[in-house]
């Protein structure tokens, strides 16, 4: 006979994980409603929506590519949340690893695409670990919370890309017209990545499946990946226990930048082929720094579970944009849509860590996002 | 003093009132041990409201209601989602962040770059003869008026009077204010509701007075920087005043040095005040302070550490249970 209790807690199990795709649903709802306001049939605009993502060949890869770099910023997110550490800077490390890429490709025109290619890839891990990193140490070394300083660090990165695309690397094509648009000179087609249907996919995403499968051997077979959920599951212990919290918190921020950055180098090989910017950040990511969080959220800050995450929240991405097309409802609704989910998403994950915690079962726990893993000095008291 | 440089300081002041507002909200929040990491998309919202409110009704003073109430709405969230729902401050509030950023585009979508109502300017009228000080602190407009009296009379209740220590004991130290009979959690929802008020005021000050109008993201990252100085002000709310218009001064500092350098890309100029904030998020209460303040000569140490080494509220974004 099998134990009620064990019974109970498959259920709850069972809940929990479907538990983003209802908080989905609930968002959708809510969506619904408003496009009743604006006057919209909601049943026509969301088979539109789910038309437009998985309709043909071409809307899934669409889809896919719009994945990608939720899944990279997602998998940056799993390392530096296990770690205990917030980082908000996505966008910022983004658009650092985009420029990195872009850099490397407009210097390097005519050496060979086997050699150039990964060395932008490189140079994009490198910005995106810097922009990274600095929060980090500034976290570790002198106690900033980093959650503002990864937001500051989005601020600068992007205040550095539109200095770089309104004179340094701007498109030389571009020198002479009547309103410059700010934007680099597309790179040589050799780089671009190879595409693998006659469709917009590209070897970006195969990528960042096999990077995902890294990260989770990296966090849950080595012994520094341990070490950085150690220190994320309860920094006073992970001291007391020898290891170097610190460097731990600098190398977990690190690494997420660093897997951000590599995303906008994919972006930049594998779809935009060229830097541009409309003076935000948002016209370069269109916000995958912060949704690549959502996505992080929704597959459980666990990389694997990221995979089909990032796909999830692509195809919401691009269906709502058909969904916009379609039904000629206004931008700012597909904004809201996104925001929704969002705000449903996460609020779910809270909720369910939070029974999880309450029920101490044996499942692994999460460790504590509110950036209270401090260190604490001896003696020092908490209420 | 010159003219030129009286017209700049004042100007200064009017540019700093709603960071200094949404400055003493945030203070008066974290005091009593709430952080309402929503601050950038609460101005957002309120902004907007305000915006609409006023250009609707016709009247500032609906605009600014409007935007109070959508400010204490979020933190109510907040609050209630912290205190009830017994979930995390930072995550919701970084939620509501997000959230106020899209949906203040969403609901004010028809009402962009269009004129709508605007503050009034409003000398006082002997005041404003005082040489000097007359053309800087009282030629100007309500908001720059309420910001001022907001500093000082934040300041007088939470250090001379029963209520504000009684805000200040349920920051520090909840247990014992509730054995002192405190209802803390009762407190804690008045504060957070009155700190969000402020912070839309705030808002609503950007879209009718200084920053006039509505766009998309039309406050955007402000609500940060008054977070950060917040932190800079070691909650105190003349300190985060005076944080707030260094903060005006080093933005005016920047469009005078771009227009004396114009050589130098604007990019460089636009980045100072992030790059600031992250120094002063360095400076203040970190181990950097310390090795500073061992750095300076004897006598300097005591007041020096003073001035720089704060320490936030003990209970600050802890939750309370009465059992």
């Amino acid at each position: 006979m099998q134990n009620p209790l064990l019974k109970k807690l498959d259920f709850e199990k069972i809940v929990d994980a479907l538990l983003p795709v209802l908080a989905t649903f609930a968002a959708l709802a809510v969506g619904a409603v408003m496009l009743v306001l604006l006057g919209a049939n909601p049943l026509q605009a969301y088979a539109a929506m789910v038309e437009g993502a998985f309709g043909s060949t071409n809307s899934l890869a669409d889809t896919i590519v719009r994945a990608t770099p939720l899944l990279m910023v997602g998998l940056g997110i799993c390392i530096s949340f296990r770690g205990g550490v917030i980082n908000i800077g996505g966008e910022g490390q983004l658009v650092m690893g985009a420029i990195g890429a872009t850099v490397v490709g407009l210097w390097l025109p005519e050496v060979p695409a086997f050699f150039v290619v990964p060395l932008a890839m490189l140079a994009g891990f490198l910005a995106g670990a810097i922009w990274g990193g600095i929060p980090g140490a500034l976290k570790a070394y002198f106690n900033v919370n980093e959650i503002l300083s990864t937001i500051m660090m989005n601020a600068i990165a992007v205040q550095f890309m539109n200095y770089l695309l309104r004179d340094p690397l701007l498109d030389p094509d571009q020198f002479n017209a009547a309103s410059k648009i700010p934007q680099t000179a597309r790179l040589v087609q050799a780089f671009d990545l190879p595409r693998l249907v006659p469709t917009r996919l590209h070897l970006g995403a195969g990528i960042a499946v096999v990077l995902a499968i890294l990260v989770y051997l990296f966090l849950w077979r080595t012994s520094i990946g341990y070490r950085i959920r150690a220190v994320g599951l309860n920094p006073d212990a992970s001291r007391y226990a020898g290891i170097d919290v610190k460097r731990y918190i600098v190398l977990s921020l690190l690494l997420s930048g660093a897997f951000a950055g590599l995303g906008g180098a994919i972006q930049i090989l594998g779809v935009h082929h060229r830097m541009f910017t409309d003076g935000s950040a948002m016209g370069f990511t269109g916000s995958a720094g912060f949704n690549g969080i959502v996505a992080a959220l929704f597959g459980k800050l666990h990389p694997i579970g990221t995979i089909p995450a990032s796909f999830l929240f692509g195809a919401l991405l691009v269906g709502a944009n058909k969904l916009q097309r379609v039904m000629q409802v206004p931008s700012a609704f597909i904004i809201a849509l996104n925001g929704l989910v969002v705000v449903f998403v996460v609020s779910s994950e809270i909720w369910s860590r939070r029974r999880s915690r309450r029920r101490m079962s044996m499942s692994e726990t999460l460790p504590e996002l509110d950036g209270s893993n401090k260190l604490k000095k001896p003696g020092e008291t908490q209420i | 003093m010159s003219d030129e440089l009286i017209r700049q300081l004042a100007s200064i002041l009017l540019q700093s009132s709603p960071l200094i507002i949404a400055v003493s909200g945030e203070t008066i929040t974290e005091r009593v041990g709430v952080i309402n990491l929503s601050v950038d998309g609460t101005m957002m919202m309120a902004a907007m409201t305000g915006f609409v409110v006023g250009l609707k009704t016709d009247s500032l003073l609906y605009g600014f209601l409007a935007a109070a109430i959508v400010g204490a709405i979020m933190a109510l969230l907040v609050a209630f989602g912290s205190f009830r729902l017994k979930q995390n401050q930072v995550a919701i509030g970084f939620v509501l962040t997000l959230l106020g950023d899209d949906l203040s585009a969403f609901l004010g979508q028809n009402y962009t770059r269009i004129p709508g109502p605007v503050v009034k300017h409003l000398p006082i009228p002997v005041l404003k003869d005082i040489p000097i000080i007359g053309p800087i602190f009282f030629n100007q407009d309500l908001v720059v008026y309420f910001a001022i009296v907001l500093i000082f009379l934040t300041w007088w209740y939470l250090n001379r009077t029963q209520p504000g220590l009684h805000l200040r004991s349920v920051g520090e130290r909840p247990e014992a204010s509730f054995a002192r009979g405190i209802n803390v959690n009762r407190l804690r929802y008045i504060y957070t509701i009155v700190g969000g008020g402020l912070i839309g005021i705030a808002g609503a000050a950007y879209s009718l007075d200084v920053k006039l109008g509505w766009s998309d993201g039309h406050t955007r990252g402000l609500g940060w920087i008054a977070l950060a100085i917040v932190i800079f002000g070691g909650w105190s709310p003349v300190r985060g005043a005076l944080g707030a218009i260094l903060f005006g001064a080093t933005k005016a500092l920047a469009t005078v040095l771009q227009r004396t350098f114009p050589e130098v890309s604007v990019v460089a100029f636009n980045s100072i005040p992030w790059l600031l904030m992250i120094f002063v998020l360095l400076t203040v209460g970190s181990e950097f302070t310390e090795r500073l303040i061992l750095l300076m000569p004897k006598p300097m140490r005591g007041p020096m550490s003073r001035a720089l080494r704060v320490s936030p509220p003990m209970a600050l974004g802890t939750t309370f249970e009465n059992e």
